[in-house]
């Protein structure tokens, strides 16, 4: 029996019990993304600052010619020898993404072309992401999970564009997918879906075991072969960016942009895909200081004591746990931003240097030859310039 | 930027600190490493001495 409409109340309380619905009645493209949680409910979003709000690096750089995290945090730039770029966090006032929630984004300028790349050369977007974080897909196992990778996107360009999920704890296994940009310059949502692999386990640990890349350009080392799309296999680095005609290291007015990225466990489509999971920035930040931490406060740094002639050692504690020691300290480069502070003010003449650092604090040399403090003294380093912060790193 | 010897930690043994003007790291660093890789025929003479002296490796990217 059908009914053409049922009004309000049609169906009273306890009506409809649980016998007179069979067994696979409903289905899940019955019901409206969102209404169910997926697979992971309450929990936050694996993809760290999909939504592009945190760049505690800087806004924009320009003159990108290398691999490393320059501006939004978390998002890795890979290139080489294919031209120079600017990358900045892209502010969104409109567009279909902008009306999605997103008022960032992730973008990447051609500032010099490269037409004609060298076969070995590449130009892709990575995000990476540590295996503990990642033993919700049971990758390696009988019940090894899809994955669904959705993301806005916007460029000059249209064509196609391949992603790569690549596992670093098993050689490098591979499994590539694509999307097609349809309109140039309009934000458009893609949503990706994965193969499930049930070989090679990640690892339970801190270390990288899974790259996502996004491939902008390629020379014909990793355009030659033939992609065997959602597919888990071997890696074979000539079918990474088959088919790829976004080419943006092709002309100076090409752009790429992105955001709203998000990973989900199992396979969905645009219809059944959880909404995104918005996270305050506060939350956002912290999430993303488990990676890089910028200390920029304008007073000051930490505490410590002279240490001999020349230096000073300060100490810092971390806001959160970092995900493995820093290896290395960032300044901004000028010696004056930085201060010994006793009962009065040294000038730096060197900028900080790295001593130790453990997941949770740091120890940093403050420099000032012959200072004439006295040995032992209590001190703190602080700022002389609102260009002054250390930053430390622990990227993947 | 090109690095240099910046500071060494009196401990046995001494570790000493490689920095560039704006950042500072010891040896084993990964972008400190990268930038050994890419220079490894060209470099100060400070680093070369450590490296020379097996004080300083110079690792192969993974």
């Amino acid at each position: 029996m059908a009914f053409a409409t049922i009004g309000t109340k049609g169906i009273t309380d306890a009506a409809i019990a649980t016998d007179d619905i069979a067994d696979n009645a409903v289905t899940s493209g019955k019901i409206a993304g969102g209404v169910i949680p997926a697979s992971r409910p309450n929990a936050q979003p694996l993809i760290i600052n999909g939504d592009m709000s945190i760049s505690q690096r800087s806004t924009s750089v320009s003159g990108i010619t290398g691999n490393g995290v320059t501006t939004l945090d978390r998002m890795y730039n890979a290139i080489s020898g294919i031209g120079t770029y600017t990358v900045a966090q892209e502010s969104q006032t409109s567009g279909n993404a902008f009306a999605n929630g997103f008022a960032n984004a992730y973008r990447l300028d051609c500032t010099t072309a490269d037409a004609s790349p060298a076969a070995a050369d590449y130009l892709y977007l990575q995000y990476n992401f540590e295996g503990q974080d990642l033993q919700v897909f049971k990758k390696g196992t009988a019940n090894a999970e899809k994955f669904t990778l959705a993301f806005w996107v916007k460029s000059n360009k249209t064509g196609t564009g391949n992603i790569q999920l690549k596992d670093k704890d098993n050689s490098n296994r591979q499994c590539t997918q694509s999307y097609t940009i349809s309109s140039a310059n309009t934000w458009e949502h893609k949503v990706c879906v994965f193969g499930a692999d049930t070989t090679g386990a990640f690892d339970d640990d801190n270390a990288k075991s899974l790259n996502i890349n996004w491939w902008l350009g390629s020379g014909t080392d990793f355009s030659s072969g033939t992609a065997n799309h959602g597919v888990w296999e071997a890696q074979d680095n000539t079918k990474v960016n088959d088919g790829g005609t976004l080419n943006i290291n092709d002309n100076t007015a090409n752009d790429w942009s992105i955001t709203g990225v998000q990973l989900e466990v199992g396979e969905y489509t645009s219809d059944t895909l959880p909404p995104f999971q918005h996270e305050s920035y506060g939350d956002n930040l912290q999430r993303c200081q488990r990676y890089y931490y910028k200390k920029i406060d304008p007073g000051y740094f930490g505490v410590g004591n002279i240490d001999g002639n020349n230096d000073a050692q300060i100490f810092v504690n971390f806001p959160v746990v970092l995900r493995t020691n820093p290896s290395a300290i960032e300044t901004s480069g000028t010696a004056s931003d930085y201060i010994i502070r006793t009962t009065f003010n040294t000038t730096c003449d060197a900028v900080p240097v790295f001593s130790s650092s453990g997941t949770s604090q740091a120890l940093t040399i403050f420099k000032k030859t012959n200072h004439g403090i006295t040995n032992g003294s209590a001190c703190l380093g602080r700022s002389n310039s609102s260009s002054a912060y250390l930053a430390w790193s622990a990227e993947l | 930027m090109s690095y240099s010897i910046v500071h060494t930690i009196k401990d046995t043994p001494e570790v000493k600190i490689y920095g560039n003007g704006k950042r500072s790291c010891i040896g084993t660093d990964k972008e400190f490493q990268e930038w050994l890789r890419e220079n490894r025929d060209n470099l100060p003479s400070d680093i070369q001495a450590e490296v020379d002296a097996e004080n300083l490796i110079i690792q192969e990217a993974d």
